[in-house]
This record gives structure tokens, C-alpha cells and sequence, in this order.
């Protein structure tokens, strides 16, 4: 829960070979997250969830 | 708790039907033995102090950690930018590969932490045991293994944290749940990644030159 992208850049620009990236629009990111501290919070936190897949 | 994680979490991917699980890990390790070996060949990421630069690496973070494992760094994000670990905390580094971020988590949490560097590769953790040993690092333990069952006791890590290895999981929802495991009630996860922005097709995920590059 608490998940948070924190970062995102372009790590693969300049690489020394070719890759896929550039193609599926790859970037390098940073994430955080954590445990819920019981199941009450972590079911709080599902009910709370919103994903657009 | 993680039965509802896999109950009630969209976008988690899971298993890929038809991926041959043990030809990717192969080819994956095989990749890694290269850059465990020959840093400097030249791959479709950059590495090393180069890398490290881009990814925002503090030199004082560097000053100290052995050359073969600046050497050998192939993230793609930096886990510390996230926030500093503390002394005394305990930490999993989920696909160490040469040991770096283990050996900077190491510093950061000083003598009374501790840091267990899990990697699938084992040229990868031959050289992050030698440089554990060069750096004289007596709190971090490099072991071999797999995130899906990696070699810690239910609840015993602060933090978890993870640089450019989850994208290369063959189920995320395996790994996660794996990582939820080891990690405290409360405990931390910081992860550097990847992100895709155009999705990846069903023939494209079973295709494991896909997966490594």
C-alpha cells in the first residue's frame, strides 16, 4: 500500500547496443510502497483502490 | 493478507502461460554471468560508474564499495533516492547482482543492521561475496536463490529494496507476494524499475529475447 512512483527518466538513452526500449516507451523509474501494519488497514486500502488496467 | 492480494489486485501479472520459465531464467543468467564477467562489453543498458551518474548515485554513497561492484551495476533506478535507511534496520535486496546497493545499504545501516543480497546468478554472487569481503563488510550476507522463495524468515526485514529485478520476474504476483512475506508489518519497499508505456502482446511476453532487451 502507499504506493508511489517517485522517479521515472530515460536510462537506457545512449545505451551501447540497441534494445526494445524505444519501442515499448521503456523508462527507468523509482517506486515506493509498504507492508499494511494489519489486515484492517489492508482491507481499508483495497476498498480505497482504484486501477485502470 | 497476501491471499487478498491475490484475490483483489488488478494489473498484477501472474504467471504467463506458455513462458518456458526455466529457459528464461537461464537466458537471464546467462546475460548476467557477462556482465558479472566482463562489465565493460557493451549491453543494451549502460553500467556501472556511468550508469550510477545517471541514476543520481551520491559519490559519497560509492567512496568505499569495491570497483567490481560499481563495475558490475546494471539498475535502472536508485532505491536511496527513496529515502535513507536506518541504522539497525534489517534489509532484503531482492536480485543484488554484484553486491552494490547491498554494500551502500550495509554502510547506511551500520553494524547493528543487517542485509541478506539475494541473486539468481551465481557468477553475480561470487563477486558480491568478494567484494563484501574486500569492502569488510561484516554485516551483509550474499546468498543464491530466487525472489519467488527467497531465504528469510517470515516478517524479518524493515525494508526491501530491489534495483532494475522485478520486470525480470517470470510472475510478479509470486515475487510480490514473496516479498510481502519477508517483510514486517509496516515494512518498507523501495524498488527502482521499469515502466513499459505501450503494452507488451501475449506472444510478446512469452518471448524471452523480449525479456532481455
Amino acid at each position: 500500500m502507499d504506493f508511489e512512483i517517485t522517479w521515472r527518466g530515460d536510462v537506457y538513452k545512449d545505451a551501447p547496443q540497441a534494445s526494445s526500449a524505444a519501442k515499448f516507451g521503456t523508462i527507468g523509474i523509482n517506486f515506493r510502497a509498504r507492508r499494511a501494519r494489519n489486515d484492517d488497514e489492508w482491507a481499508r486500502a483495497l476498498a480505497m483502490l482504484s486501477c485502470t488496467v | 493478507m497476501t491471499a487478498n492480494i491475490e484475490s483483489s489486485v488488478p494489473g498484477v501479472s501472474r504467471a504467463i502461460e506458455g513462458l518456458d520459465v526455466e529457459r528464461l531464467r537461464r537466458a537471464i543468467q546467462d546475460e548476467y554471468a557477462v556482465v558479472a564477467s566482463e562489465p565493460d562489453r557493451g549491453f543494451h543498458f549502460h553500467t556501472g560508474r556511468r550508469l550510477a551518474a545517471i541514476l543520481a548515485y551520491e559519490e559519497a554513497w560509492l567512496d568505499g564499495i569495491p570497483e567490481g561492484a560499481i563495475a558490475s551495476f546494471a539498475g535502472t533506478g536508485n532505491p536511496f533516492s527513496i529515502g535513507p535507511l536506518q541504522p539497525g534496520e534489517k534489509v532484503v535486496d531482492v536480485g543484488c547482482g554484484a553486491g552494490i546497493d547491498s554494500l551502500i545499504a550495509a554502510r547506511m545501516i551500520g553494524p547493528t543492521g543487517r542485509v541478506i543480497g539475494v541473486d539468481m546468478t551465481p557468477e553475480m554472487v561470487a563477486k558480491a561475496r568478494a567484494s563484501a569481503e574486500e569492502a569488510r563488510a561484516l554485516n551483509v550476507d550474499f546468498r543464491q536463490g530466487f525472489a519467488e522463495s527467497l531465504p528469510a524468515e517470515d516478517g524479518w526485514a524493515d525494508v526491501a529494496i530491489s534495483n532494475g529485478v522485478l520486470n525480470l520476474f517470470p510472475d510478479k504476483l509470486a515475487g510480490l507476494r514473496e516479498i510481502a512475506r519477508v517483510l514486517k508489518p509496516g515494512g518498507r519497499l523501495q524498488f527502482g524499475d521499469i515502466l513499459v508505456a505501450k503494452a507488451v502482446s501475449e506472444k510478446g511476453k512469452r518471448d524471452i529475447d523480449l525479456w532481455k532487451g
